[in-house]
C-alpha cells in the first residue's frame, strides 16, 4: 500500500523554530529528530535538509541517529500508533494474542503490513516498555493499556477510535459479519 | 509477614498524596541528607557510601563508592554525573516508579553524589517511551531550581550543580554506560571500548560517574543514617534494600522493596500474591531482567534474593526483574522470542554480536517451528561460546546467557521440539 496520503506538509519557519530553541551543536541531533517527529510522527525528507543545512549536524550523522534509533521512523505511519510490547514479561502472558486481534480490527490481513488500509492505525511490535508488571501492554499514543487478553486490546482501540474519531476497517467487516451471520440465522430458523 | 523488617528506603514515600512535589518531600524530612553531605568533606560522603556498601542496581552491582572514589581529584577537566534512567531490561519497571513516585528522591541522591566527586553538572538519561516520568521529572527539576536547591548557589552554600534530564529515542543498547554517553553526546550509542573507563574519559572526554535511578535513591538515606545503619539491612556482600519487579504468572505482579537476601520463595508467596495456579504450577524464574539465566522451579524453593546466593546458583541477581513463568509456558517460544530482540538491539560494532545474535535467532526460528536438528542445541551452545565474553559491551552476554541457562536448565524441551516437531506444553 501506498502512504502518499499521509506525507506531511512540513513549514520551514517550523523547523527553525525548534533548532532556536534546542540548539544547533551536534548534541542536539536526537532533540531535534524528536521535535520533527513529534510533529510530523515521522522524520520527513524536507525538514531532515533544514536541520542539516542550518545546523552543525552533518548529513551522515543525522540519518546515522536517525536510523540507530527504534523511535525514529523515515516514511509516514499511520495517524496513530500502537506499541504492542513484546517482552519477556509479555510474552508469557500471551502478547501474540494482542497483534492477532489488532490486526484483525484493523483489517491488517497482510503480514508484511503494519498499517491499516486507511491510515488510521499502526502496529508496531517493540520490547519491554517498562509497565512489566502490568503485562501484557500496549501503548496507544503515549497511553498505556495495562493488562490486556486479546479482546481487551479491540475494545481499548475501538474506544480510542471513537475519541479522535477514526474508522477501524476491519470493525466494519467484523460488523458486517456479525450482520450477515444472524440473518442467516434468522433465515434458517423461518424455513 | 514480612522480611527481617519492613525498612523502606526508596518507596518511603510512595503512598503519600503528591508524594512527587517537592513540598510533601521537604515536609518528611527530604533534602536534610544533602545538607548534612554539604558539611562534610566529599570524600567523607565516599567514605559513608563505601561504608553502607551499595552496589550498583543497574546490573552490574559494582559497589558505588567504590565508582565515585575513582574520579581523579586534582583534575582541571569539569566532571559529570550522569544518571542512567534508560530502564530498558525487559522485565524491569522499578526506576519509572521512583521517578514517577518520588524524583526529588533521586535529585537528592544525585545532589549528593554530585557534590562527593565534584560535578557540576548532572544529566538524566531516561528512556523515550517514559512520557509522563520525563514530564514529572522536569517538574521537579523546575521546583528545586525555584527553591535553589539547584543552580550555581546550592542552599546558599555556593555550591553548584546543574541538573537536566535527557530523553533516549529506544535503543537498548543505550542502557549501556558508554553507549548512553556517546548518546548523550549526539550520536549513534554504540559503547565505547573500556579502558578507558567513563570515571577518566566519560562524556565529552570528561571524569564521569555514571550510576543507576535507584543506586542514587539510596543514597540520601545512607547518608542521613550513616552507612552503618544502611549495611545493617541485608546481608553479606548485599547489603541494603532493594526493589523487585515482579512479573509474569503471579496473582499480584509488581514492583516491591524488601531487604536484600529475602528467600525467593517468600517473594513470590507473600508478597507477589503466590504464583498463578500454586507453587506446583511453577516452572521457573528469571531472577535478574531477561539477560539472566533462568531458574528451575527446584532452585526456587531454596534461593534467596542476594547477588552472592543468585550466581552460586548459576543466575545472578541484574536490575532485580523477576519473571515468573509457570508450566504454561514454552521455553523454546519464549527464549525465541528474546533472541530476536538481541539481534535486533546488537548495534552491530562487534561481529560476533552482530552475527551471533542473528545466527541464534535463526536457529532458534528452526527450532520452535519444528524444523532443527539435533546438532542445533549444540550449535547454539557453541555460537554463545564465540560471544561471551569477546564483544566490547555486555550486550553481548547479555544475549549468549538466557539461551545457555535455558538449555542447561530445559534441554529436554529443546530436544523434544526436534524429535517431535512441536512443543511439549501445547
Ligand atoms: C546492554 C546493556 C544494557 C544496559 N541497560 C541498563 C539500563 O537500562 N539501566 C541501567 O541502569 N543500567 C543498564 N546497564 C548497566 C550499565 O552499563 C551500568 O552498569 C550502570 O548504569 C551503572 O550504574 P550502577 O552501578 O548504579 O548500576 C546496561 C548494560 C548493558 C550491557
Ligand atoms: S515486558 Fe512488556 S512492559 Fe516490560
Amino acid at each position: 500500500m501506498s502512504n502518499q496520503s499521509l506525507e506531511a506538509t512540513v513549514e520551514p519557519a517550523d523547523v527553525q523554530s525548534w533548532i532556536d530553541a534546542i540548539g544547533r551543536e551536534p548534541s542536539a541531533a536526537v532533540p531535534l529528530l524528536q521535535a520533527i517527529q513529534g510533529a510530523y510522527g515521522y522524520l520527513p525528507r524536507k525538514a531532515m535538509d533544514l536541520v542539516i543545512a542550518n545546523t552543525d549536524v552533518n548529513a551522515s550523522q543525522l540519518y546515522g541517529v536517525a536510523t540507530f534509533y527504534a523511535q525514529f521512523r523515515l516514511k509516514p505511519v499511520g495517524r496513530h500508533l500502537i506499541k504492542v510490547c513484546h517482552g519477556t514479561a509479555c510474552h508469557v502472558l500471551g502478547a501474540d494474542r494482542l497483534n492477532t486481534s489488532l490486526n484483525h480490527i484493523l483489517g491488517i490481513t497482510d503480514e508484511e503490513e503494519d498499517t491499516a488500509a486507511n491510515g488510521s492505525y499502526t502496529v508496531e511490535d517493540v520490547a519491554c516498555i517498562g509497565c512489566c508488571s502490568l503485562a501484557p501492554v500496549m501503548l496507544i499514543g503515549e497511553e498505556a493499556f495495562p493488562n490486556l487478553s486479546g479482546a481487551d486490546a479491540q475494545r481499548s482501540l475501538k474506544k480510542h477510535a471513537r475519541k479522535v474519531k477514526e474508522v477501524l476497517p476491519g470493525h466494519e467487516e467484523m460488523q458486517n459479519e456479525a450482520k450477515a451471520k444472524k440473518a442467516a440465522k434468522v433465515q434458517e430458523v423461518r424455513a | 509477614m514480612s522480611y527481617k523488617s519492613d525498612t523502606k528506603i526508596l518507596f518511603k514515600n510512595i503512598d503519600r498524596d503528591d508524594s512527587h512535589k517537592l513540598a510533601v518531600y521537604q515536609g518528611n524530612g527530604g533534602y536534610q541528607a544533602v545538607l548534612k553531605a554539604y558539611g562534610m568533606q566529599p570524600v567523607e560522603v565516599i567514605d559513608e557510601v563505601k561504608r553502607g556498601g551499595v552496589r550498583g542496581r543497574g546490573g552490574a552491582g559494582f559497589p558505588a563508592g567504590l565508582k565515585w572514589s575513582f574520579i581523579p581529584k586534582d583534575d582541571p577537566r569539569p566532571k559529570y554525573l550522569v544518571c542512567n534512567a534508560d530502564e530498558g531490561e525487559p522485565g524491569t519497571c522499578k526506576d519509572r516508579d521512583i521517578i514517577r513516585y518520588d524524583p526529588h528522591l533521586l535529585i537528592e541522591g544525585m545532589a549528593i553524589a554530585a557534590y562527593s566527586v565534584n560535578a557540576t553538572r548532572g544529566y538524566i538519561y531516561i528512556r523515550g517511551e517514559f512520557y509522563r516520568e520525563a514530564e514529572v521529572l522536569q517538574g521537579a527539576i523546575d521546583e528545586a531550581y525555584a527553591a535553589g536547591i539547584l543552580g550555581d548557589n546550592c542552599h546558599g552554600k555556593g555550591i553548584r550543580f546543574d541538573l537536566a534530564v535527557h530523553r533516549g529515542a529506544g535503543a537498548y543498547v543505550c542502557g549501556e554506560e558508554t553507549g548512553l554517553i556517546e548518546s548523550l553526546e549526539g550520536k549513534k550509542g554504540q559503547p565505547r571500548l573500556k579502558p578507558p573507563f567513563p570515571a577518566n574519559i566519560g562524556l565529552y572526554g570528561c571524569p564521569t560517574v555514571i550510576n543507576n535511578v535507584e543506586t542514587l535513591a539510596s543514597v540520601p538515606d545512607i547518608i542521613a543514617n550513616g552507612g552503618d545503619w544502611y549495611a545493617g539491612l541485608g546481608v553479606e556482600n548485599s547489603s541494603g534494600t532493594k526493589l523487585f519487579s515482579v512479573s509474569g504468572h503471579v496473582n499480584k505482579p509488581g514492583n516491591y522493596e524488601v531487604e536484600l537476601g529475602i528467600p525467593m520463595k517468600m517473594l513470590l508467596e507473600e508478597y507477589a500474591g503466590g504464583v498463578r495456579g500454586g507453587w506446583d504450577n511453577l516452572k521457573g524464574v528469571i531472577p535478574g531482567g531477561c539477560s539472566m539465566p533462568v531458574l528451575t522451579a527446584d532452585i526456587c524453593e531454596t534461593v534467596t534474593m542476594d547477588y552472592d546466593a543468585l550466581a552460586k546458583s548459576g543466575s545472578y541477581l541484574g536490575s532485580g526483574a523477576v519473571i515468573v513463568m509457570d508450566k504454561s509456558v514454552c521455553i523454546v517460544k519464549a527464549i525465541r522470542r528474546l533472541s530476536q530482540f538481541y539481534r535486533h538491539e546488537s548495534c552491530g560494532q562487534c561481529s560476533p554480536c552482530r552475527e551471533g545474535t542473528g545466527w541464534i535467532s535463526k536457529i532458534m526460528d528452526r527450532l520452535e517451528s519444528g524444523k532443527g536438528t539435533p546438532d542445533d542445541i549444540d550449535l547454539l551452545l557453541n555460537v554463545c561460546d564465540n560471544i561471551q565474553g569477546k564483544t566490547i559491551c555486555a550486550l553481548g552476554d547479555a544475549a549468549a546467557m538466557p539461551v545457555r541457562g535455558a538449555i542447561q536448565a530445559f534441554r529436554e524441551e529443546f530436544e523434544y521440539h526436534v524429535e517431535h516437531g512441536r512443543c511439549m506444553v501445547g
